[in-house]
């Protein structure tokens, strides 16, 4: 019995790495506090969730939303019923590959200067969430956000343990 | 006076078609001169890192939304680099993946790229050597590809709505998004490490890549039709496409630029 459990576990973890249909393999989740839906328009055309200030020189990944559920993971079935109100997708630089410093984001550019701002400048996701909030705010004066990474792919340089790095998430409305 | 020349959806491509693709595809692949597929892939990400992604800033101008523009110059200038290496009096356009077609979802990677040999020899559709030896650590190694489950795909009903949006903007970065989705689960991963696709350094390296970023280009062409050739911010239209001439001005117009994209037809 000790030894057939034991197997079972090894199987879960194996499927648990592959990209297959199977099991996802996640990073670590975000769980926000709550967030009060007080100030929220009572009519809205749409309903954004913008990610400020997204990493993205890592892994590839993406980044499934979920509303008013915080123990959503890899395998929670991205449907309405779940709260799920999409998702993010980063395609990651994968770390890095130039020399000492190739991978410092400048932090200054003056205005004469012509060549393109660092790549590596953190950058700004958008989910379209209309439906989830709507859904979330006649149910709830209060909402969660769970944003559950889920790998995509990588190179032997990514961190995978703690891909979704970001400064903070705007709720946006539309009229 | 020359025609133009005419992308097509890859499952539609003949027989001949896809031959001289291949072949194409081949000779330039043996190029390692700036005529070749390992420089061009290298203008990408490793190791000259021109491709732009997401909002920049250039000069005085920020937040610049370049993702589109870039890549059909990119794209322009890879399909010529291997015209160059067609065969004689053959045609050759760079295809389009449509990954909302039925067929992707059920076989992820269209057959011409999935298959590892044609006729007993390498398929250069199926991957390519990437030769990156000023990368840390250098690179010298065939693509890979683990593809995922191919209901991750998006849907005709996904481009529907990226075609109704409006902004110029917004419409970029949802299709960027869509963009990305389909990089990270092309490439996908066996566990231990990646595919090609699924990082931004050697992407352009996976053959796919090209038909993957000219389904992108359609679509931009396709929200054209509906929203304006011209509809893009005006502090754009001067900004230069590193490291080629054209500016963001010179690539709105897909005609002018030398291609058409063919009606998506059924095959009977």
């Amino acid at each position: 019995m000790a030894t057939k459990a034991k197997a079972t576990a090894k199987k879960s973890t194996k499927s648990a790495t592959r990209g297959d249909d199977r099991t996802y393999r996640a990073s670590k989740v975000y769980k926000s506090k709550k967030v009060s839906l007080a100030n929220l328009p009572a009519q809205f055309s749409r309903a954004d969730l913008e990610f400020i200030r997204v990493d993205h020189s890592g892994a590839s990944y993406e980044a499934r939303v979920f509303i008013n559920n915080p123990n959503a993971d890899g395998n929670t079935p991205t449907v309405e019923a779940n709260g799920y109100a999409g998702s993010f997708s980063i395609f990651g630089h994968g770390g890095c590959f130039g020399d000492v410093g190739h991978c410092d984001v400048h932090k200054e550019q003056d205005e004469f200067d012509p060549r393109p701002s660092h790549p590596l400048l953190p950058i700004r996701k958008v989910v379209i969430a209309t439906s989830a909030i709507k859904n979330a705010a006649a149910k709830n004066p209060d909402i969660t956000v769970t944003v559950v990474p889920v790998l995509m792919g990588w190179t032997e340089k990514s961190d995978l343990e703690d891909v979704l790095k970001f400064d903070h998430i705007n709720l946006v409305t539309y009229d | 006076m020359a025609s133009l020349t005419v992308r097509k959806n890859v499952d539609a491509l003949t027989t001949p078609e896809l031959q001289a693709l291949r072949v194409a595809y081949k000779n330039a692949q043996q190029i390692m001169d700036n005529r070749g597929y390992n420089y061009y892939a290298g203008l990408h990400g490793i190791p000259n890192w021109y491709c732009w992604h997401h909002e920049r800033t250039s000069g005085s101008t920020v937040n610049a939304n370049l993702f589109l523009p870039w890549h059909r110059a990119y794209l322009l200038h890879f399909e010529k680099a291997i015209r160059d290496q067609r065969p004689p009096n053959s045609k050759v356009g760079l295809p389009w993946w449509d990954w909302t077609s039925g067929t992707s979802r059920v076989t992820f990677v269209p057959h011409a790229f999935s298959v590892a040999t044609v006729d007993g020899q390498p398929n250069p559709l199926f991957r390519a050597r990437i030769v990156a030896p000023t990368a840390n650590p250098p690179i010298n190694r065939m693509t890979r590809r683990f593809p995922g489950n191919p209901a991750v795909l998006p849907t005709q009903a996904t481009v529907t709505t990226l075609l109704g949006l409006t902004q110029f903007n917004d419409f970029s970065n949802q299709l960027e998004d869509v963009h990305d989705n389909i990089h990270g689960w092309t490439g996908g991963n066996n566990g231990s490490v990646g595919g090609d696709m699924s990082s931004v350094g050697t992407a352009a390296w996976d053959p796919i890549f090209w038909s993957h970023h000219c389904m992108i280009d359609r679509l931009w062409y396709l929200w054209q039709i509906r929203h304006g050739v011209n509809n893009i911010p005006p502090n754009l239209l001067p900004m230069v496409l590193q490291p080629f001439t054209l500016t963001v001005r010179d690539v709105l117009s897909i005609n002018a630029l030398g291609y058409e994209y063919a009606v998506s037809l059924v095959r009977i």
